[in-house]
């Protein structure tokens, strides 16, 4: 009897340890997983807000949330729900530092998506131990292309193409189509400018003088003026190339108008420095933003015919009332869609190393309104790899240099630029990926 | 090198049998003059007596032990932080009050920001049942050695006296983190410790502030001596002596012509006129690139008790300001304190050592850079100002000499008592993110340690937790006028400055339950212990960087 009753109670002890085994087994994998439950995932997006970068780049966070809550309206994603919590780090480091630290200590955020900025990320990275905690830093808005060293930031994804790519690209059109006229480069003297400038040497390009290069932050009217009155005086029709921002663009455009200077020189602004929407609204006269020749991966937000374009603007107008829809807001948007085709091909049981290899299997078929290929792998971080040539009328408009689109592909070392015959997937039904 | 003997004795003979043989071989301890006497405070409606016990041990160090009534068992071992060991004349800034003008040997009890404090904190652990001692070290400076050897005698001494004690934990802050650290590393004695914005070693603490001094006197005034002071070669020889009050005057100089030039142009403010070395290429940077460089290369923090390296004035400024003028302003504010410290401290070293003990002969400063220079590339004007910056103190540089250190004297920095890492008891590390005196890179660096000596089979895991005070995320204040404006109190999480007594009754409790079950609080007790405070954290991931010094 005594024997039975151990007996019955070992059987019981058993059933009840099998019991909670499975239980535990059948418990989600990301129970543990930070930032995820059941109905939600937690994104942090840490950026500028306020400060002049906000003026640019304000509007992202906001474009971003407004994309996930069409996607939440419509099901999230494998019946979670996508938060994104947003901290305003005002373009510095030391702000992206702390804030980024908030997102992953306070916040409990199970990834970061499109931190902007090379100096306020680099900082941010290492400050908030994102290596060490593995956490994913997706889709980053800086070209710097030291954030392709996986080995140094092994969770970290870039969506932009990078800036040494831009540059051989520019060098390419410029060769192919101001040949024999001098050249020009006022470029910002960090990583972004440095990066560009060997990018134009890798590809072979001398300017006519030592790049102008000035600190970030520095440029100022009569420094501009300054500049220009010196390069007036080459002859012929020089191309300007400007690697800087946007609101540096628009003080040397302005300092142009002042001396006279405007068709001078050929304009050729890189792809952060071109937005024409900050242009005209930082006082450039439209006939000046007329014939600005830029670098693009993205299509113009101004063209609606675009299928991505024209869904993005709609989502937009739902879900992000009173915002323009402008290329901060196109960008954003389709950075927030790719995140959500990594997490759905992350699978129902989101870990934060499952996304990363979900990026770098299947995030080169993502669907994106690029009109360049995406060239995640798991050897290459890097997002979009090449640009097109466009030109901006005095609308602001980026059309195609020259008439025919064409794009070019390369990559940020020795290799050549190439005319690329890629043709984007089609935009997702409504706007909602389905992929897996 | 007595002292180095004697601790050598004291190791092997209290880890074969601690108390009684001690006591046996040093009767002269128990010989010393003991004072004690009753007496006790008004706690709300109750009397708490305690009974206190003064003295001095053999080698001249001052001790004090209170004992309350009802004892629980255990003691607090605390240790102060570092003295100097030099006494300066009244100097504006450095020495004012004339704190620094007198020798310091009272013991001290307890951690606390004032004497009033320190009571404070005392008083409630005795009400708590538990006892607490200090000892004031017959020698000030960079004694660690002299210091263990103190607190070993005095526990010893309060064994002796209050067979009841049966745990003793230790605490301290700065240099008295490091001594209690080594303390509770080596001799066995200790049951568990909680080390307040720790010390390095002797070695990387003045290499950190001779770095900084040798690039103030090669950027900003060639005529500071900085290192290789005239040894004196007798008791009324002040040469070496007045070479130092000759330098902390220069230092001010340097100190005040930069503060007023960037309060003049914070955008472009100008080099001072001292800085005969640099050539005027070199000038057309704007000065605070010069400072920003100066603390980035020496590892020193990027906040400060005003600045935050983040806000800015409202206006035009408001961004340019954050990015590239206030970190500047932050090194420069820290630099101010941290340099009488390291000059000083400096000078003491090699009165101690015989000679110079600072070596940058083969130093790669340009290599310390970093991603620094990509962080902070606008804050230091550009990639080709950092440039020129960094060739001028390239060590080819002939008008940028190098220092070399002599020999035995860096051995004797070497060999000062350290700890190593091979935690054997619970221990606890509380530190500022942003100090200047001790950067947070001291902590990784125990870490680092712990986790190599674990790896080796030397320490166990789970004995070290590590507790972090941040500033808030952002905190300058700016006057109308646009000047930033000083916070009468330091600034949380920055500077070298002592815990409130809330904070610091937190770690004595966490520091108490360590002592008494042998391991340390939970990660989750501990955050618990502190969940009302926004400004403590504690995350095992969170990595500050190590020194250059260390690296």
């Amino acid at each position: 009897m005594i024997r039975n009753k151990s007996m019955r109670r070992a059987s019981l002890v058993s059933a009840i340890v099998a019991t909670g085994a499975m239980v535990l087994s059948t418990l989600p994998a990301q129970a543990a997983t930070p930032g995820v439950t059941a109905t939600e995932i937690k994104l942090g997006i840490s950026s500028p807000l306020t400060g002049s970068a906000g003026l640019s780049y304000g509007k992202v966070p906001g474009a971003m949330k407004a994309y996930f809550n069409y996607i939440n309206a419509n099901g999230g994603v494998y019946g979670r729900k996508i938060t994104l919590i947003s901290r305003d780090d005002k373009y510095l480091p030391t702000a992206a530092a702390t804030q980024t630290t908030n997102l992953i200590l306070k916040d409990n955020v199970f990834a970061l998506v499109g931190a902007l900025g090379t100096a306020t990320h680099s900082k941010a990275y290492k400050a908030a131990a994102l290596a060490k905690n593995n956490v994913p830093d997706l889709f980053i808005n800086t070209g710097f292309s030291g954030f392709t060293d996986q080995t140094k930031y092994p969770t970290t994804f870039m969506v932009l193409p990078t800036y040494a790519m831009e540059a051989k690209v520019i060098a390419k059109a410029i060769k192919d189509n101001f040949a024999g006229q001098a050249s020009f480069l006022i470029a910002q003297d960090d990583e972004f400018g440095t990066d560009g400038v060997a990018g134009f040497k890798t590809a072979g390009h001398t300017f006519t003088l030592a790049p102008i290069l000035y600190p970030q932050g520095s440029m100022t009217s009569a420094r501009a003026e300054a500049a220009l009155t010196g390069l007036s005086a080459v002859p012929g029709k020089p191309v300007v190339v400007l690697f800087g921002t946007t609101d540096v663009t628009a003080t040397i455009l302005k300092a142009a108008e002042k001396l006279a200077l405007t068709t001078k020189f050929t304009w050729y602004a890189g792809s952060v420095g071109a937005d024409a929407n900050t242009l005209l609204a930082l006082g450039v006269k439209p006939t000046t933003v007329n014939g600005v020749i830029s670098a693009s991966f993205m299509p113009d937000a101004k063209d609606l015919t675009d299928p991505y374009v024209k869904q993005f603007a709609d989502i937009n107008t739902k879900y992000n009332k009173g915002i323009t829809f402008d290329n901060y807001v196109l960008a954003a948007m389709n950075s927030a869609m790719l995140t959500v085709q990594a997490l759905r091909a992350a699978g129902k049981d989101l870990t934060r190393a499952g996304i990363m290899s979900a990026i770098e299997a299947k995030g080169s078929t993502f669907a994106s309104a690029g009109l360049v290929p995406l060239g995640y792998s798991a050897t290459s971080r890097i997002g979009y790899n090449g640009y097109w040539v466009s030109q901006l009328n005095e609308k602001g408009e980026g059309k195609p240099y020259g008439g025919k689109l064409v794009i070019y592909t390369t990559d940020s070392g020795a290799g050549a630029v190439e005319v690329s015959t890629f043709v984007r997937p089609t935009m997702p039904k409504n706007g909602i990926p389905t992929n897996s | 090198m007595k002292n180095l003997k004697l601790k050598k004795g004291l190791t092997a003979l209290i880890t074969a049998a601690l108390v009684a043989t001690f006591t046996a071989v040093i009767p002269s301890t128990a010989n010393a003059a003991d004072s004690c006497s009753n007496t006790g405070f008004i706690d709300g409606a109750k009397y708490v007596a305690f009974q206190k016990c003064t003295g001095t041990d053999d080698n001249g160090s001052k001790y004090e032990i209170r004992m309350p009534a009802k004892f629980n068992g255990m003691l607090y071992l605390y240790s102060h932080g570092i003295r100097n060991q030099v006494l300066l004349p009244l100097i504006p800034v450095v020495n004012p009050t004339g704190t620094y003008s007198k020798p310091r040997s009272e013991p001290e009890v307890a951690p606390g920001r004032t004497t009033a404090d320190q009571e404070l904190i005392a008083e409630t652990l005795l009400k708590q049942g538990y006892a607490v001692a200090g000892a004031g070290v017959q020698v000030n400076g960079w004694s660690v050695p002299e210091a263990i050897e103190a607190n070993m005698l005095l526990v010893v001494k309060a064994k002796d006296m209050f067979p009841k004690i049966n745990k003793v934990v230790s605490w301290g802050d700065s240099l008295g983190g490091h001594i209690s650290q080594s303390l509770s590393e080596q001799y066995g004695i200790i049951d568990a410790a909680a080390n307040l914005h720790l010390a390095g070693s002797a070695a990387n603490q003045y290499s950190y502030a001779n770095d900084v001094l040798w690039m103030y006197k090669t950027l900003f005034d060639p005529t500071i001596k900085g290192n290789g002071y005239t040894q004196p070669v007798s008791a009324t020889d002040t040469r070496g002596y007045m070479e130092l009050i000759g330098d902390i005057g220069k230092l001010l100089t340097v100190l005040n012509a930069l503060g007023t030039a960037i309060k003049t142009n914070p955008t472009a403010p100008v080099w001072p006129e001292t800085a005969t070395n640099v050539p005027d290429a070199l000038k057309a940077i704007p000065v605070r690139s010069a400072i920003l460089l100066i603390g980035l290369l020496a590892g020193m923090p990027t906040q400060s008790t005003t600045y935050d390296a983040s806000s800015g004035p409202a206006g035009p400024l408001e961004t340019t300001f954050g990015a590239a003028i206030s970190p500047a302003l932050a090194i420069l504010e820290n630099t101010s304190t941290a340099l009488a410290l390291g000059v000083i401290g400096n000078y003491d070293a090699e009165m101690r050592c015989g000679g110079s003990i600072f070596d940058n002969t083969a130093t790669d400063y340009s290599a310390r850079l970093g991603d620094n220079g990509t962080i902070f590339a606008a804050g230091l004007s550009g990639k080709t100002s950092t440039a020129g910056m960094l060739l001028f103190l390239n060590r080819l540089n002939p008008a940028a000499p190098r220092v070399a250190a002599s020999a035995a004297a860096v051995a004797c920095i070497n060999n000062q008592a350290a700890y190593t890492g091979k935690i054997t008891v619970p221990t606890i590390t509380v530190s500022q993110t942003a100090d200047q005196i001790t950067p947070a890179g001291y902590v990784q660096k125990l870490k680092n340690q712990y986790e190599a000596a674990i790896s080796n089979g030397d320490a166990k895991p789970g004995l070290l937790l590590n507790i972090w005070n941040k500033p808030p995320d952002s905190y300058t204040e700016f006057a109308a006028t646009g000047a930033a404006v000083t916070p009468t109190e330091p600034t949380t999480g920055t500077s070298h400055y002592m815990y409130t007594n809330d904070q610091i009754l937190v770690i004595a409790k966490l520091l108490a339950s360590a002592g008494k079950s042998g391991k340390l609080p939970s990660v989750a007790t501990a955050k618990s212990a502190l969940k009302n405070d926004s400004s403590m954290f504690i995350d095992p991931l969170f990595t500050p960087e190590l020194m250059p010094q260390d690296k």
